[in-house]
């Protein structure tokens, strides 16, 4: 910013009170812009365009959805941390651009500066999982065949350097565990390399679908929660270094007002009782978790640092 | 069974589907005429509201919107030079001297016909053969994927004497340019300069369109002012040069059956895609074509193939979808979606226990294909109207929409950028005699071949020894014996080639 001429200041100062009493007076007023990192059709997407939808009846403002994807995410959350922080430009946030990305790239923005972490509405269970007709019924097998067998046993994610690979290295660094990842690109391919008998295991969201088709056996699960209606360990009951919770939720960039916040709470607390969004929920096998700002924003705060601090633990980080 | 077979039919030719699949297919070829705008757009801002519809609305309606598009994508191909969509960029190499030649109609005709019987042919092996088909495609692991691209990329050096060296340049220059971008295994970004942009890799619609289309704009630009002002995109008022005879149709037949069988093993195959098969089938299309000399002047031959291979995958990838749940590309996985929304779980389990909504997808995607032709037909004088403008103008148009269908694949400015750029890269490789297909094959499956080279490295590290991985993997062992003989071949016909141009010899070939 710098020092400003007083003229300057005062006109500054004017404009911002004005914004400021605008805000006040009753956000929103005008089309409010909602930045989803990633394609149309995706996960985010669909979710982010069910809330919209909810959303434009009870702020009784037009939303308008804008897809902004690149480089994992980043450019669409790197464009919202910019934005002017008035409440009518928000967007779509998950794991990965948040507290993975900014570790290994140069990506735009400073996650735990830059952003203003409103709600988390989903978490995604990410299972670890292998072909129904393995030889393996429970994740304590897998590891031993694999430790009995090192640099033998095939496995993959959604994509290099996510939440679900690094979690899981760690966990069979801890084991002493030597394995091959084998890099693919979205969860349909790990499917495919499962099936196709390219690869021994995965970790993928997608697991509701072929596990009822009785294609795969889920073993574990990466994050803190138990999977519901499934009983299979933890990662954190295994006591393992990494246990990220993958959420879906908005933020905004960084000083947004109070009001737009609170108004913001308010309405996904309810638009995430809709029966349309159950319903999207449902469909994409995301877990309903709602946490408003005052506790979204620490645990975000908090993943940050604790994903980066075992990331330099595994010596998996080359920049500090 | 065919009580079963009778009730999915009626799902799909109930008064509400069918009006679903015209609505479809039209909305399908005008989004597809607009460079830009996709079918893909289109359906996932459609996915919301199918939450509503029934069932037997939304999911005909889809499929006739990604089969519409794929025909409506090879107008602006043919008349503008500028694909509608990526799948359709093979067809302007062929379909742009045409429309140059006064047969602008007979072009869209060919395309048409092309189109529809690709489908139609892929939608037919889909309906037979999905189990045995799947069943292999699910074998292709990356080994597999690593010799079909080897092999693709083998055909590409089979061009004719002269140039081979040059095709040889311009296919490493694509597989540079595809390079570029994060690095599949490690994450580590790649000739990047540090650019964000540049993070994912180039774009692929922006290039397209600035090799093919901007590139062009560039040429016309160096002609003279006389050249401009007077020539518009005529059509011939000669009524064989509007028509597709059904003679000429019947001598297109092995080379629609070709590209019908090449689309549909690449739409089989998941992550491939349309735009690959289209190249790959174009390619095929000259390599047996007896006068090759003609493609890239205005062989009808050279739209035909890539129409045809394009929407053979549109059938076809539905072969992994319904087989195994594994969408192969973007629009497999937005079906999926309208599946899901309506409670039905594409898979194995899912279609044994109730195989109607089954038969009535397949009897929406052969109905879909004939209303396609109707609407195509329909479609065709009304795209001719539109580019009867002086050159002077359209070209400046062309450069308009090209730039704003860069930009409007996710609101980038870089990208437009990209675009000019690739056009200037398009236009220094005609002028000097570069020919810019091969680097576009190139450009496009650097990534996958990358990908699977380094997958394969990993999982032959897991397997004792690669012996035991090749012979684990009957597939692999096929495609090792294919690439084998066709190596072979080529080699004896270049020798050929080269005894023959040389006066060395006097082996007659009677091909």
């Amino acid at each position: 910013m710098g020092v400003r001429k007083p003229i300057g200041a005062l006109l500054a100062g004017a404009a911002m009170m004005l914004t400021a009493a605008g805000a006040l007076a009753e956000y929103p007023d005008k089309t409010i812009t909602m930045v989803v990192p990633y394609a149309p059709g995706g996960g985010g997407d669909t979710f982010t365009r069910a809330i919209a939808e909810e959303a434009k009846e009870i702020f009784g403002v037009n939303i308008l959805v804008e897809n902004r994807t690149g480089a994992g995410a980043t450019i669409g959350v790197g464009s919202v941390a910019r934005s002017a922080p008035d409440g009518y430009t928000i967007g779509f946030v998950s794991t990965s651009p948040v507290v993975l990305a900014p570790n290994f790239s140069n990506v735009p923005y400073d996650p735990s500066k830059d952003l203003t972490y409103l709600a988390q509405f989903i978490v995604s269970p990410h299972p670890f999982m292998v072909r129904a007709d393995s030889q393996w019924q429970t994740f304590d097998e897998v590891l031993a065949w694999a430790k009995a067998n090192p640099g033998k046993l095939r496995w993959s994610t959604a994509g290099p350097r996510g939440a679900p690979h690094i979690a899981t290295e760690a966990a069979f660094r801890k084991e002493g565990v030597e394995a091959v990842f084998v890099p693919m690109k979205g969860s349909s391919e790990v499917l495919a390399g499962l099936l196709g008998d390219t690869l021994d295991a995965g970790v993928i969201s997608d697991y509701a679908v072929p596990m009822q088709a009785g294609q795969i056996r889920v073993l574990a699960e990466i994050g803190p929660r138990p999977i519901p209606g499934l009983d299979v360990p933890t990662y954190k009951d295994k006591g393992y270094p990494m246990t990220p919770t993958i959420f879906f939720g908005l933020a905004g960039p960084a000083g947004l007002p109070d009001a737009v916040i609170a108004k913001w709470n308010d309405a996904m607390a309810k638009i995430v009782e809709t029966e349309r969004f159950k319903e999207t929920a449902k469909r994409l096998g995301g877990q309903i978790s709602f946490l408003p700002h005052a506790e979204f924003q620490p645990t975000v705060l908090d993943d940050i640092a604790s994903t980066r601090k075992a990331l330099v633990d595994l010596g998996m980080l080359d920049k500090k | 069974m065919l009580s079963q077979i009778l009730e999915g039919m009626s799902l799909a030719l109930h008064v509400d589907a069918l009006l679903g699949i015209v609505i479809g297919v039209a909305v399908g070829q005008v989004l597809g005429a607009i460079p830009g705008l996709t079918a893909s757009m289109a359906v996932a801002l459609l996915i919301p509201f199918t939450f509503y519809f029934d069932p037997w609305v939304g999911i005909p309606m889809m499929l006739g919107m990604f089969k519409g598009s794929l025909f409506g994508s090879s107008m602006a191909a043919i008349l503008i030079r500028t694909p509608g969509a990526p799948a359709a960029a093979a067809t302007v190499l062929d379909g742009g001297p045409l429309a140059d030649q006064g047969k602008g109609g007979k072009a869209m005709q060919t395309a048409l016909a092309a189109s529809v019987f690709g489908d139609t042919f892929s939608d037919i092996c889909l309906i037979l053969a999905s189990g045995v088909l799947a069943a292999i495609a699910i074998r292709f692991g990356p080994g597999e994927y690593v010799l079909l691209i080897a092999f693709s990329l083998l055909t590409l050096a089979s061009l004719s004497g002269k140039s081979a060296w040059k095709a040889t340049v311009a296919t490493l220059l694509g597989l540079v340019f595809g390079a570029i971008g994060l690095d599949p295994m490690l994450g580590t970004e790649r000739l990047t300069f540090g650019q964000l942009d540049l993070f994912d890799g180039l774009g692929l619609i922006p290039v397209l369109i600035g090799v093919l289309a901007v590139s062009e704009v560039f040429m016309q630009m160096g002609k003279p002012l006389t050249h401009l002002a007077s020539k518009t995109v005529e059509f011939s008022a000669k009524r064989e040069d509007n028509r597709l005879s059904w003679l000429e149709f019947r001598g297109l037949l092995p080379c629609l059956t070709r590209s019908s069988v090449i689309g549909t093993i690449v739409g089989a195959l998941p992550g491939l895609g349309a735009t690959i098969a289209a190249f790959l089938a174009y390619n095929d299309a000259r390599n047996i074509s007896r006068t090759p000399e003609k493609f890239g002047k205005g062989a009808l031959e050279g739209v035909a193939a890539p129409e045809a291979a394009n929407n053979a995958v549109s059938g076809s990838n539905m072969i992994p979808l319904l087989a195994f749940g594994i969408p192969g590309d973007v629009a497999a996985a937005l079906i999926l979606g309208a599946f899901l929304i309506q409670g039905i779980t594409p898979g194995p389990v899912a279609f044994q226990a109730n195989p109607v909504p089954l038969y009535a997808i397949f009897t929406a995607m052969l109905l879909a294909n004939a209303v396609n032709f109707g609407i195509g037909k329909a479609f065709i004088p009304l795209a001719k109207r539109m580019v009867a403008v002086p050159k002077r103008l359209l070209f400046p148009g062309v450069l308009i929409i090209a730039s704003a269908g860069a930009y409007a694949i996710r609101g980038s400015l870089f990208d437009v950028q990209l675009t000019l750029v690739s056009g200037a890269v398009g236009y220094a490789m005609l002028r000097l005699g570069f020919p810019p297909v091969p680097m576009l094959i190139g450009f496009i499956l650097t990534p996958i071949l990358e990908k699977s080279l380094r997958q394969t490295v990993l999982v032959v590290s897991a397997a004792d020894g690669w012996l035991d991985y090749v012979l684990s993997r009957p597939v692999l062992m096929v495609l090792l014996v294919l690439f084998a003989a066709v190596s072979v071949m080529m080699l004896r016909k270049r020798m050929q080639f080269v005894r023959q141009s040389t006066g060395a010899g006097d082996l007659a070939s009677d091909e």
